[in-house]
């Protein structure tokens, strides 16, 4: 007879929102189930009712840390449907953005992954390193998340030369860093003994399962958009992708601490051989049609897919973010595996449940079934229900 | 840099293999040759999308849902990923109540994908192992999908 543990509604380690209901015999996983969508938010209708420029911001609301990537998605279908030719300018610095968004990001996760294990150093190291990555990219698009980078066509500004020279710096220092990081932690015995052989996704279930990114990658399915479908300046510039065959938690962790590296190589490349000229194309119409952009994202394929229908305003948006395929995976992952494994196994494809969910509450009149007055209220409610058993 | 250079041969021979296949039963439309539009009856629907997987290798990225006059359109886009091609399926389902047969039986991708689309545009997916709501709340009526735009 199995025993029913549940572990939600917030994830224990992540602060996010979902709720697992793991089935256990004693010590051991039989079975999982996920329930989602407690960040609902309405983009894909919200995006019916905005013009092709608002969508780029809109679209960047998806998700903190890979907000480059959903706007330039977006761009890419709109360019689809509209056939602009973007600028050589404008094709590199998008590109610099996009992969200093996947150091930031990886960085992130690497921090978070100590923190799952107990591993508090590395927690400390990861995310010590990050913030000189996200200094560079205030400096570059003014923010330290939502650029406002992208738009149809190019992108928003341009960049003084007197930034990359500090970039160029911070990523030297970034590359001795995640050599150091990563001898560090394949050195490790405890984090091996944590990770190794840990969460086993073979390469037929991944497929099987569609997933995507790093977690795809780590189980030997080779997919990368970037090689498979060369967008920005991917194609002229020198990197590999990282395929690891180790199909454990420990593959998908050394596929990110390697991609790092890659990411450092294709941003000083983009810098050296910036070209001059103009950031953007002029998008002066987008015609009837259908367009689809999908762009390798920190945590994998992120697929955009629009239909105009002559109008500013798009017909139809779907956006599609790679957690949303990497959930399922979940499952084959954790079977056999003991209950204090399943929280890393499952922060093992570095979920956001923002990308995965779009849609705000309502009921059948369009009405908010709960407000911020509303959950504050409760929220009183309970704290004086407390206050009363004390 | 020479890897990167292609003819886009894999998804031509893809579309060729379809038409062998499903003779004039399929329609192509070629936006680009990196982009395929197919539309297909509700009949064809399953032997073609299973055909795109299993014998194309064609990666299940996502499906796009949508409501229009005539009907609930399903797109499904499978990734030709060694091609850097995308070949959109798509087939119209009479409404008010749309059903086709699932495909998850026979590719798990599929899973949540069309779980969103039940949820979102209320479409019956026959055979779907786990046919719940998957991202709207639990306390919404049944029989309300907000992407449907029957009530505009």
């Amino acid at each position: 007879m199995s025993t029913i543990i549940p572990i939600g509604p917030f994830h224990p380690v992540l602060e996010e929102p979902e709720y697992i209901t793991l089935n256990v015999e004693g010590e051991t996983v039989v079975g999982a189930d996920i329930d989602l969508g407690r960040v609902h938010r309405g983009m894909e209708l919200l995006a019916q009712e905005k013009t092709y420029d608002q969508d780029c911001f809109l679209v960047e609301r998806i998700c903190g840390i890979c907000s480059a990537s959903h706007s330039w998605a977006t761009s890419l279908a709109v360019e689809d449907i509209a056939g602009v030719e973007v600028p050589d300018r404008a094709r590199y610095l998008r590109t610099i953005v996009h992969e200093l968004e996947r150091l930031h990001s990886h960085m992130l996760w690497v921090g978070l992954g100590g923190h799952i294990i107990g591993y508090w150093t590395v927690y400390m190291w990861g995310w010590k390193y990050r913030e000189p990555i996200l200094d560079c990219l205030e400096a570059i698009t003014g923010n330290r998340n939502h650029y406002a980078w992208y738009r149809p066509g190019g992108v928003r500004r341009d960049v003084a030369d007197e930034v990359w020279p500090m970039v160029l710096k911070a990523m030297d220092e970034f590359d001795a860093q995640v050599d150091l990081l990563t001898n560090a932690i394949l050195d490790d015995p405890v984090i091996l003994g944590r990770l190794k052989g840990v969460g086993i996704l073979t390469k037929e279930d991944a497929i099987a399962y569609g997933t995507l990114g790093p977690t795809a990658r780590g189980s030997a399915f080779d997919v990368d958009i970037r090689r498979d479908e060369p967008y920005g300046a991917y194609s002229e510039v020198d990197w590999d992708v990282i395929v690891q065959d180790g199909c454990d938690c420990l593959a998908v962790a050394v596929v990110r601490l390697l991609e790092m590296k890659e990411a450092v190589k294709i941003i000083k490349q983009c810098i050296n051989k910036l070209p001059d000229g103009p950031i953007a194309a002029e998008v002066r119409e987008v015609p009837r049609g259908e367009g689809i952009g999908h762009v390798e994202a920190p945590r994998g394929e992120c697929f955009h897919y629009i239909r105009s229908n002559g109008t500013n305003m798009p017909e139809r948006h779907k956006m599609r973010a790679p957690t949303f395929n990497n959930i399922p995976s979940f499952r084959p992952r954790v079977k056999g595996e003991t209950i204090s494994d399943a929280v890393l196994i499952f922060a093992i494809i570095d979920p956001c449940y923002s990308c995965t969910e779009r849609m705000a509450v309502m009921d059948s009149h369009g009405e908010r079934l709960l407000d911020y007055k509303e959950l504050l209220r409760l929220s009183h409610q309970k704290t004086e229900e407390i206050r009363k058993h004390l | 840099m020479s890897t990167f250079l292609r003819e886009h041969e894999m998804s031509k021979r893809v579309i060729e293999n379809l038409r062998t296949q499903f003779g004039d039963r399929v329609d192509v439309y070629e936006r680009s040759d990196r982009r395929y539009y197919v539309t297909v009856s509700n009949e064809d629907w399953i032997p073609v999308t299973r055909h795109m997987y299993e014998e194309e290798s064609g990666r299940l990225t996502t499906a796009s849902g949508s409501d229009k006059p005539t009907g609930v359109e399903l797109l499904y886009h499978f990734a030709i990923d060694r091609d850097g091609s995308v070949v959109n399926i798509r087939t119209l389902l009479s409404k008010p109540f749309p059903k086709i047969e699932s495909l998850t039986p026979y590719y798990p991708a599929a899973d949540f994908i069309e779980r969103e689309i039940f949820d979102f545009l209320g479409v019956e997916f026959v055979g779907h192992p786990d046919p719940r709501k998957i991202l709207s709340s639990h306390d919404r009526p049944a029989d309300f999908h907000p992407m449907r735009r029957d009530e505009q």
